[in-house]
């Protein structure tokens, strides 16, 4: 088990804090300095369109998954990824957070930013999949020793479904390409 | 012979910088893991390393991540249950230095189907009113990303109303069908080589059509009941259906809202004088009929 020192206790404090007020903040995470950056496109959207108020969601939901998923991993604490994860994803990634704890590995995403693109919104609005084309900065530690830094460009295949106030991410699988 | 003594001192600097040279060369390659370019998920895999020595190897994948020590030069084995998550995986293997390898593991087979369905209620003989979407999983719930094809089946009381195959197209299939005109249930087949998911719409009947009423006198006024309410389809509209029989006399309009009973709304109206009654359902009207005191 390792132990936290306390400046980290601290920053864990205030990611759940903050974590606690998103929902309260609705509207307004564009404006949040820190949070990724996200462009979404829903030219190639269909079935169904995508309505405005439905890309302000998606975008701001989208940011704060990834967000809360870099906490979770710099922090080695999965219980922040409860926000914006759900199902068989949320156990995935909750697993591998506790395991690089476990193992004095810590993953650090770093300068994060995505571009979406919408490629499918269902007929009736109950779930949506993307194609985010992300870049960040990957930092891999062993205890205090960096064993892998570099920069990266992923692609993620992006399941999204709407929930009582916001959008779960439901499935994010990287790919080669698209 | 001071020039024979400098090509001698010259061949040695080059011979040391080659050796140099093979040695990093050979320490580069003696961290080296031939990894493969994409793997099947669960598939376990042996990887031949190349070198001597020992090494540690740090695996992080989507959902997980493990750090072992391994011998180069011997093959090194990753269980299927740690390659079962689609996606990136790093493999960092570190001596001296560390070199970075990246591999894909992609989905499996398709093993389950996510099926979704809209609505669970609809009108008899409405256009496009069931739509579906399907989405392909294997058996680690991977969305499958490469094109399957779907087929979706809709029968009604055992006989096939509409088949139709789609391919997936970035992990997904969907249709949209007309709902059948025989009110009860419809079912849903989706299915991707022995892999299929079943869901039912119920179809109830659509709105009234041909919405007529007769009246006759009695004990308190006037008696209204409508025929047997059906839609176009000859679906009987469901009981508790709300008719609205409205009489317009010269003293002035009264309007009674009767559920449907066994197929029938009945209403007992004031009556007096002269009057008309009308009947209407929803946005159905009926016909009118007229009455006058005596009749």
């Amino acid at each position: 088990m390792n132990r936290l020192a306390p400046r980290h206790i601290v920053r864990l404090a205030i990611a759940i804090v903050a974590v606690g007020l998103w929902p309260a903040s609705a509207g307004l995470a564009a404006d949040i300095p820190g949070l990724p950056h996200v462009d979404l496109a829903v030219n190639a959207a269909g079935p169904r369109t995508v309505e405005t108020l439905t890309v302000q969601s998606v975008v701001r939901d989208y940011q704060r998954a990834w967000q809360s998923l870099a906490d979770s991993f710099r922090y080695g604490e999965p219980t922040l990824l409860s926000g914006y994860f759900v199902g068989p994803l949320r156990t995935t990634l909750s697993g591998k957070v506790t395991e690089e704890a476990r193992s004095g590995l810590h993953s650090q995403y770093l300068n994060q930013s995505h571009k979406l693109e919408v490629v499918f919104y269902a007929p009736e609005g109950d779930v949506m999949e993307l194609r985010d084309t992300a870049e960040f900065d990957l930092q891999i530690a062993d205890g205090s020793k960096t064993i892998s830094r570099e920069k990266v460009v992923s692609h993620y295949v992006v399941l999204m479904t709407p929930s009582a106030d916001r959008w779960m991410v439901r499935e994010l699988q990287e790919v080669r390409n698209f | 012979m001071w020039w024979l003594t400098n090509i001698v001192w010259v061949n040695r600097r080059f011979a040391l910088t080659v050796f140099a040279v093979v040695c990093v060369t050979l320490n580069a390659v003696a961290q080296e893991l031939r990894w493969p370019a994409d793997t099947p998920a669960g598939v376990a895999l042996s990887i031949a390393s190349s070198g001597s020595g020992k090494a540690r190897l740090y695996l992080l994948g989507p959902a997980g991540a493990f750090r072992r020590e391994i011998q180069l030069g011997q093959d090194v084995q990753i269980s299927g249950r740690d390659l079962s998550t689609a996606g990136k995986y790093l493999a960092i293997v570190c001596s001296d230095t560390c070199k970075t390898s990246v591999f894909f593991v992609v989905a499996a087979a398709a093993a389950n189907l996510t099926f979704l369905v809209h609505p669970s209620r609809v009108p008899a003989g409405q256009q496009d009113a069931i739509s579906g979407v399907i989405f392909p999983f294997d058996r680690f719930h991977n969305l499958v990303l490469d094109p399957v094809a779907v087929t979706f089946k809709l029968s009604d009381a055992g006989s096939e109303v509409m088949s139709n195959t789609v391919p997936s197209r970035n992990g997904v299939s969907w249709f949209r069908a007309n709902a059948g005109s025989r009110a009860g249930i419809e079912d849903l087949l989706a299915s991707v080589g022995p892999v299929s998911a079943r869901r039912v719409v119920r179809l109830v009947a659509s709105d009234p059509c041909n919405l007529r009423i007769k009246a006759q006198p009695s004990k308190s006024g006037i008696a209204v009941e409508t025929e047997p309410v059906r839609d176009c389809a000859g679906n009987p509209v469901p009981d508790g259906t709300i008719v609205t029989f409205t009489e317009t006399a010269s003293s002035g309009k009264s309007t009674v809202d009767a559920p449907i009973k066994q197929g029938i709304a009945r209403a007992q109206m004031v009556g007096g004088g002269r009057a008309v009654i009308s009947v209407a359902s929803g946005v159905v009207l009926g016909n009118e009929v007229r009455v006058s005191e005596g009749q």
